[in-house]
């Protein structure tokens, strides 16, 4: 298998709503940024991967080829991933392979997501929705929500969680986001302000969801040999693991501790292909999935970064913070960054990236070797990969 | 939010942006196939099946017509109607015509039977009367009003009178 690297890195400012550009633009956007910053043009692009979420956001059946055309990339391969909050993820995972196996030498992953033209979010969440077992579960009004709320009151009644705890994420995740220009949602927050907000479905008030987001992200991957045209260092990825699980919301074979088996295995995939051994020592940065913020709590223990049952511990002593340990999503995360779905699991790459190379600006954390990049999707994080990355 | 159909309405202006009015609306008659005796047995009887492997033993509910284990044919079983609540939630905003009163409570109830746990709608009096762990044991919606989903039934502490 070769090496890979990551050359090139660009995305959209993510917002609620890009409404003078089409998702066309907005992926055309991030991939002019991507060649600007590598230094490639189209014609160095061999292959395509679209992460693309959800046909309903982008009010067409198949967005990808039609993107494909207007990026100038007519007769070469294009595909499309879709594997829910995991899309971006898993569409850096598919280029991975064409580059790794030799199957192509240059290839970009465009991930983009357009959920305003949904009338409401009401239409938007009942999208989502329609991912469930269309036998059993469909009809019963659940929602995405509703999967992860469940995982966090065990996490609570087990290991003695709060909602001020979930809504700490809140306030960090937010505050991070105002050191990140192209953030949605940079807020200067209270936990009291958190504990305030409208509930949705207990514990989950509406500061503790992730945002819907509008935008476009693009990395292009190199083989070794490859790398060397393009102007900048590599970024090596060095572990991609990946895992997808039953979708049915209950439904999982008992797996010890772990309320997310898929991210847990993807996990330790990836930390087995990279040689990490100590993530919590390891680990400089995590760009990771809080779609609610309970569930990043829950990730810290997932990926190693502490011990089972150590996570709000992990949080309450600001180990997760800028300046902790082991700072989480300094870009924002979900909460407080973006949620543009398919473009999500491209963003935190090319945020790590960022982190890696020195150019991360205010939200810089120091001396960063590795990082790790992890997205999920489907109910109750059906789907997951993780990414190792490193200089 | 309404359910107005947009697709004969014309284009509406926000500034400069010129906003494309359109509904997507599809209707099925999707095959129950080989898991219709589920759906029929609940509507008809009253009874929450699931299904057995002859080879492992495993008994499935939701049923499923192969063991993904041993891809042995399993056979169909009437489950007992009890198990245990293993998480739950208090849903406040409802996302489905079908379910619009709120707030309405669903969890995962593990039968004691089956190998893994379900997610079916709870019928507590508030949230404090439910803690995981706890012993639940499923009713079901009178005939008149079952439809042969998955909504015609709810789990209840075993505690509770019955109805």
């Amino acid at each position: 298998m070769r090496r890979v690297a990551v050359v090139g890195v660009g995305n959209t400012p993510f917002r609620a709503r890009h409404i003078e550009k089409t998702f066309p633009r907005l992926a055309f956007e991030s991939v002019r940024a991507a060649f600007q910053d590598a230094g490639a043009s189209r014609d160095d692009i061999d292959s395509v991967v679209y992460g693309i979420y959800n046909d309903f956001f982008e009010h067409c059946a198949m967005p990808d080829h039609h993107i494909h055309y207007l990026l100038g990339m007519a007769r070469k391969p294009g595909v499309r991933v879709t594997t829910g909050g995991a899309t971006g993820g898993y569409a850096v995972r598919a280029a991975f392979a064409e580059v790794a196996s030799g199957l192509h030498d240059v290839v970009m992953v465009v991930g983009v997501e357009k959920v305003g033209d949904m009338a409401n979010v009401i239409e938007m969440v009942k999208s989502i929705t329609l991912a469930a077992d269309p036998f059993f579960e469909a009809h019963l009004g659940a929602s995405p929500a509703g999967s992860y709320g469940g995982a966090i009151l065990w996490h609570m009644e087990h290991y003695g969680t709060t909602e001020e705890d979930m809504a700490r994420v809140v306030v960090k995740n937010k505050g991070n986001a105002r050191n990140n220009p192209d953030a949605q949602s940079p807020m200067e927050l209270t936990v009291e302000d958190v504990l305030k907000s409208p509930m949705i479905i207990y514990p989950l008030k509406i500061l503790d969801h992730c945002l819907n987001s509008e935008g476009a992200a693009t990395i292009i991957l190199a083989s070794e040999e490859a790398a060397a045209r393009f102007s900048r260092d590599p970024v090596w990825i060095t572990g991609i693991g990946a895992s997808t699980e039953s979708g049915r919301q209950a439904e999982r074979d008992d797996v010890g501790k772990s309320l997310f088996p898929a991210v847990r295995a993807s996990a330790e995939a990836a930390y087995r292909m990279a040689g990490v051994t100590d993530p919590g020592t390891a680990i400089k940065v995590a760009e990771v999935y809080d779609s609610f913020s309970g569930v990043e709590i829950c990730l810290y223990e997932e990926f190693g970064l502490c011990g089972w049952g150590e996570g709000t511990r992990f949080l309450r002593d600001g180990r997760a913070d800028m300046g902790g340990t082991n700072p989480v999503n300094p870009s924002g995360g979900l909460i407080g960054g973006e949620h543009a779905i398919g473009a999500t699991g491209v963003y935190q790459v090319a945020e790590i990236v960022r982190q890696i190379r020195g150019e991360a600006g205010a939200r810089q954390v120091p001396g960063v070797k590795t990082g790790i990049a992890q997205s999920m999707g489907g109910a109750r994080g059906a789907y997951s990969v993780t990414i190792v990355l490193e200089g | 939010m309404s359910d107005k159909d947009l697709r004969f309405e014309p284009v509406k202006m926000e500034g400069d942006v010129a906003l494309l009015p359109d509904t997507w609306k599809f209707n099925f008659w999707a095959s129950a196939g080989e898991l219709s005796r589920f759906f029929v047995e609940l509507k008809e009887n009253a009874r929450l099946m699931g299904t057995k492997c002859p080879t492992c033993g495993s008994v499935y509910c939701w049923p499923r017509s192969w063991c993904h284990e041993c891809y042995a044919e399993c056979d169909w079983v009437e489950m007992s109607g009890k198990g245990r609540l293993t998480v739950f939630s208090r849903v406040e905003i409802s996302l489905s015509e079908i379910q619009k009163n709120v707030p309405f409570f669903q969890g995962g109830v593990h039968l004691e039977e089956a190998r893994y746990p379900i997610v079916a709608f709870l019928k507590p009096a508030e949230i404090d009367g439910l803690s995981a762990g706890m012993q639940m044991r499923v009713e079901f919606l009178p005939a008149r009003e079952r439809t042969g989903r998955t909504r015609d039934f709810f789990f209840v502490p075993d505690q509770y009178p019955g109805p």
